[in-house]
């Protein structure tokens, strides 16, 4: 059955007080049934309204003006700015913004063992990196109430997590960072620098391919205008050596609504579908591949108006810009939930933050629900549906070897081998794992001028593991992962709901 | 007849550090002795509360008046050893508002600043605080120091041309026809720095008066003179937890009790305490349950500390003193003023002194007090000058911007560095590169390591005294051998490992009582660190008796030469650790170590 979907442009309401703004999203239609987004919240026309000639995302130079302007954006929901939270709730999870999650008590299940440091990319190859040891419960247990800042050296943790895992202790290692991070950016960092400035367009990523979306093809030429990366590297210290991401002609919620929402109707198996940034706007075949998979398997699939996870804000200590994206989200999933649907997330750092990081830095009504139904996508079916059963018959007709890479906030979801496991027996298909290295980008960290080489030099184990590999196509969940491994490589990339589709729907 | 100095301080605590302070400024020549590291006795066993008075402001206005004018003096001339953290006195539903009224009324009594707050503000100040207390009053309790305190007491004196003997234990008073006229000590290594494997001496000490401030030990110097002293000890325990749950002095307001007071004591917290009498303060039972009434009780102000790490727990003995005949059965109930007892006047014994009773707070009016009396007793004219002439390391803030940029310090270690140095930061710092952190947990580099080695030879616990190193949750496990590691530029190897062993085992002393939860697992990581990967328990370097180095291999090098070079590697590894733990097991079998 085909389902009348409207959905507007996803757009980031992030909107500013910018001359030529338009807010207008006010057209309610009359509520569609569940699974079906409705058009409201964080849908809504394009606010970026440029002369023609030189809109493109991808000019610094105009970049830089915007985030410098940028600094008072208000939510899409006409946003709490949590400052203004009563400090009567004071809840002691609840910190940011309205008083400090004070996260002393964390050191107290630190041993010193040093496991996370062992296991940190960035103290391996960054000798000025003191290392999660010392970010987490070092610095909270050295702090005192009127007496501490926070050290600057936090601003060159990836966020990669994997000292969450490392740590025997469950020390709450990126809890801690990320706390801490916030509050070197709120309080400490000049919001004029251009260390702020490229840090803000970075972590707000989506809210620059937005924009970049409504003109792809230009977007996507004048970023491959020679001197343009130069000129970023320059202007905004992104680095140079970098292609930035092709922006696909339809994003994946023009294409939902075009072919008209979901194709399936099931209440009692529903998922929502987190389809992150970058399935959205860059690589939309990932989320139809989910769609479709999905269908196969009986689903309904839900795609609820949605924001960014806050990944990128989270490394960039910019926690008031992924709580406003929270709420958005909380809200939209919370009631999909409400529904009878799951959450489903096909980037695994999408998937972590709803789980890991929400619950743990914000304290908004519903979040831990959310963090309860949420899960990756191959995870989910591989729980639910007998995923080895059917693909135990199945054969790709072109026979393929893939080099696999566990992202890092994959593997903090206990989910590194899942792709190796779930192929392992389709014919035609061979898996291989790169080894448990981190791809080194980390998000916006390899796109940081004077982290590249650092990011490069983490990478290379698994760029080596990757050329000694059988075939020549790479595989991953995580879309920055992707870039990297493409970027050391060469070879194509693909998202393991791909090569799914490819086998069974 | 021997050399003679003007006076002979007994005892390193707050109080004879004071003293020997005071005398030396005021241009007497002064010798302090001590039986163990400064704070050995009482001092370093106390929960660091700076005294507003508010404590003594219904039960004893006297010292409740002298606690608010020592306070402001302490924060002016001790400000590297004071934080002026702020303390509440908080109710509970259960406590008496007609108690809380008094306490109000007292404290404004005594002049002592004091704002009631409301249940809800004083959570805003301290979140953790329980939900149910209903109030409080606000007041200016602090946290102090007290080894810093009386390190840079003695630092001073010796600047003013003091003596200043550690490890010394008095042996005997001399007296000499009815009267003191020195004391006899036996140096454990020495005389001058402790330096472990050196031989010890015994030595006179003659002086022109003697004061004896020894505390709860004053009955012990007392008898060697053939004296009376009737000091009462009175035990307290205090556990120390591994964060600060509270960076306010929280205190119960009720009339008196165990377990009422947490006090916020650089990176922890310290819980107390309790009040019973002992009969020797170097020998009373240090119980389980002592610990679990404090986690208990004070759980019912804060009740993250039931959940809160503790890192280990130490009990002092307060130097309680009545009057002869005063008879006060409540130890809570002997007042906490101090005595100055002239055994001329007293027992017809001149030349000697005895300080007793007082508190850590007051320290500062003790020792001018009897300062005053010396310098009468032997007819010196001098003024004290204590009160405003600051310690060393007090003369001015250390400059955080600078420690971060010029000495590289991470922000943090900037911070305590320059908190525990003052102005002396700099000096201290300076020149020692690279400075890596030697003590992760508190942040304590290589430099003021080696500045407390300069002063306190290769005793380690006394680098700790000035540091802090090894205070902090590893309690010494990962930081002991690099401390050690510091003395060995100075000191030959049994010297270090000595030293090592020692501040390792006195680690362990206060670890004995938090042996759960996650102290537990500290203390098991830290055993295996040391017992396997370091081979303590059994290390051929620390056994009796010569190793035979000749019973190992010679190496793959030999190897490869003697023979075609093609297998040795792997030989040679394995022989090398057979041996290994042969002897590794000889010394476990071995027993008492």
């Amino acid at each position: 059955m085909t389902r009348d979907t409207r959905t507007d442009e996803d757009d980031g309401r992030e909107t500013t007080g910018e001359p030529g703004e338009t807010t207008d999203d006010s057209d309610e239609t009359p509520r569609p049934g569940p699974g079906v987004p409705r058009v409201g919240r964080d849908e809504q026309p394009s606010i970026f309204v440029p002369d023609e000639g030189d809109s493109a995302g991808g000019d610094a130079a105009r970049l830089s003006d915007r985030a410098a302007t940028d600094g008072g954006v208000e939510s899409a929901t006409g946003g709490s700015d949590s400052a203004e939270l009563d400090p009567d709730a004071y809840d002691p999870v609840d910190v940011f913004p309205g008083g400090d999650l004070d996260l002393r008590e964390g050191a107290d299940s630190c041993y010193k063992c040093t496991s996370c440091d062992t296991s940190c990319p960035v103290a391996e190859v960054d000798e000025e990196f003191p290392g999660p040891k010392f970010q987490g419960p070092e610095q909270w247990r050295l702090k005192r109430k009127d007496d501490h800042d926070i050290d600057e050296s936090i601003t060159s943790c990836s966020n990669c997590m994997r000292c969450d895992s490392a740590c025997p202790s469950s020390v709450p290692l990126s809890q801690m960072h990320n706390e801490a991070r916030g509050q070197f950016v709120e309080e400490q960092m000049e919001k004029l620098s251009r260390e702020y400035v490229r840090n803000r367009i970075l972590s707000n990523y989506r809210f620059f391919a937005s924009i970049a979306s409504k003109v792809p093809r230009l977007a996507n030429a004048a970023a491959k205008i020679p001197g343009a990366m130069t000129l970023g590297e320059k202007v905004l210290g992104i680095a140079g050596e970098r292609d930035f991401p092709e922006f696909a002609t339809q994003t994946f919620r023009e294409w939902w609504r075009e072919r008209g929402g979901a194709q399936v109707e099931n209440p009692d198996k529903r998922v929502a579908y987190f389809h992150g940034c970058y399935s959205n706007y860059n690589t939309p075949e990932v989320g139809k591949a989910m769609v479709r998979v999905y269908e196969h398997f009986g689903y309904e699939v839900m795609v609820p108006p949605q924001k960014c996870s806050g990944t990128p804000m989270f490394a960039n200590g910019m926690l008031k810009d992924a709580r406003r994206h929270a709420e958005t989200n909380v809200e939209n999933l919370v009631e999909a939930i409400g529904e009878g649907a799951d959450v489903i997330a096909s980037c695994t750092s999408c998937s972590l933050s709803l789980r890991q990081e929400y619950p743990e830095l914000f304290d908004i009504h519903g979040i831990e629900d959310v963090s309860e139904h949420t899960f990756e996508a191959l995870e989910y079916l591989r729980i639910h549906e007998d995923l080895e059963g059917e693909l135990a018959d199945t054969e790709l007709a072109d026979e393929q070897s893939f080099a696999y890479h566990a992202p890092c906030h994959a593997r903090n979801q206990g989910l590194s081998r899942q792709a190796v496991e779930t192929f392992r027996d389709v014919e035609g298909v061979e898996m291989e794992d790169v080894g448990d290295s981190c791809s080194g980008i980390s998000g916006t960290y390899g796109w940081k001028e004077e982290k590249y080489e650092k990011s490069m030099e983490i990478g290379a184990e698994m760029f080596e593991h990757m050329e000694d590999a059988e075939g020549d196509v790479g595989m991953t969940e995580c879309p920055t992962c992707a870039m990297q491994m493409e970027h050391g490589t060469g070879y194509e990339i693909r998202h393991p709901l791909q090569l799914l589709e490819d086998t069974v729907a | 007849m021997d050399r003679q100095v003007d006076v002979v301080v007994v005892g390193g605590g707050s109080t004879g550090c004071g003293v020997v302070r005071d005398l030396a400024r005021r241009g007497l020549e002064a010798v302090l002795v001590e039986k163990g590291n400064l704070t050995h006795g009482t001092t370093g066993r106390m929960h660091g509360l700076l005294h507003s008075g508010g404590r003594y402001a219904v039960s004893d206005q006297k010292s409740a008046r002298e606690c608010i004018e020592e306070n402001r003096v302490l924060r002016d001339i001790a400000a590297h050893c004071v934080e002026e953290t702020g303390g509440l006195f908080v109710k509970r539903p259960e406590d008496s508002e007609e108690y809380f009224q008094e306490k109000l009324e007292g404290c404004r009594a005594c002049d002592i600043p004091a704002e009631v707050i409301d249940g809800d503000e004083a959570r805003r100040r301290e979140p953790y605080l329980a939900r149910d207390v209903e109030k409080a009053i606000a007041l200016p309790d602090g946290a102090v120091d007290p080894f810093r305190l009386c390190v840079s007491n003695a630092a001073d004196a010796r600047e003013h041309g003091a003596r200043i003997e550690t490890h010394a234990p008095v042996t005997d008073v001399l007296v000499e026809n009815g009267e003191v006229v020195g004391v006899e000590i036996e140096h454990e290594t020495g005389p001058g720095k402790r330096v472990h494997r050196e031989p010890g001496a015994t030595e006179e000490i003659r002086a022109r008066h003697v004061v004896n401030a020894t505390g709860a030990w004053a009955g012990n110097v007392g008898e060697m003179a053939g004296v009376d002293v009737e000091v009462r000890p009175s035990k307290g325990v205090m556990t120390v937890m591994n964060t600060r749950q509270v960076d306010t002095v929280i205190n119960r307001c009720r009339p008196k009790g165990d377990a009422d007071i947490i006090v916020p004591h650089e990176t922890a917290c310290i819980l107390g305490t309790t009040d019973e009498e002992v009969d020797d303060p170097e020998d009373y039972p240090e119980e389980d349950w002592e610990v679990d009434l404090m986690i208990e009780t004070l759980s019912e102000l804060v009740p993250e500390l039931k959940n809160a790490r503790t890192l280990r727990s130490f009990w002092g003995v307060r130097p309680l003193y009545e009057p002869p005949g005063t008879g006060t059965e409540d130890p809570t109930d002997i007042t906490r003023d101090y005595f100055l007892l002239d055994h001329g006047d007293r027992d017809d014994l001149p030349g000697m002194t005895t300080i007793v009773g007082g508190k850590l707070t007051t320290y500062r009016m003790m020792a001018e007090s009897i300062s005053d009396h010396v310098c009468d007793a032997l007819g010196h004219e001098a003024t004290c000058d204590t009160a405003d002439a600051p310690l060393p390391g007090s003369e001015s803030p250390a400059r955080m911007n600078e420690l971060m940029d010029e000495f590289g310090l991470r922000s943090p270690v900037a911070r305590r560095s320059g908190q525990r140095l003052g102005s002396r930061a700099e000096d201290v710092l300076e020149g020692v590169d690279p400075n890596p952190v030697v003590c992760e947990c508190e942040g304590v580099t290589r430099a003021e390591v080696r500045d407390a080695i300069d002063e306190a030879g290769s005793d380690l616990n006394a680098v700790r005294l000035r540091t802090r190193a090894s205070m902090g949750n590893c309690q010494g496990g990962f930081c002991s051998h690099r401390i050690a590691a510091e003395l060995a530029r100075e000191y030959p190897e049994p010297v270090v490992r000595d030293a090592e062993d020692e501040l390792y085992q006195e680690r362990w002393k206060g670890q004995r009582h938090a042996l759960w939860g996650r102290q537990l697992s500290q203390a098991m990581l830290n055993h295996l660190l040391h017992a396997t990967t370091m081979n303590r328990d059994g290390d051929p370097a620390s056994l009796d008796g010569s190793v035979d180095f000749g019973a190992f291999d010679a190496g793959a090098d030999a190897d490869a030469a003697g023979s075609d070079g093609s297998e040795p590697a792997g030989t040679a590894a394995a022989d090398g650790g057979r041996v290994g733990e042969n002897a590794a097991t000889d010394g476990v079998t071995d027993g008492d170590r």
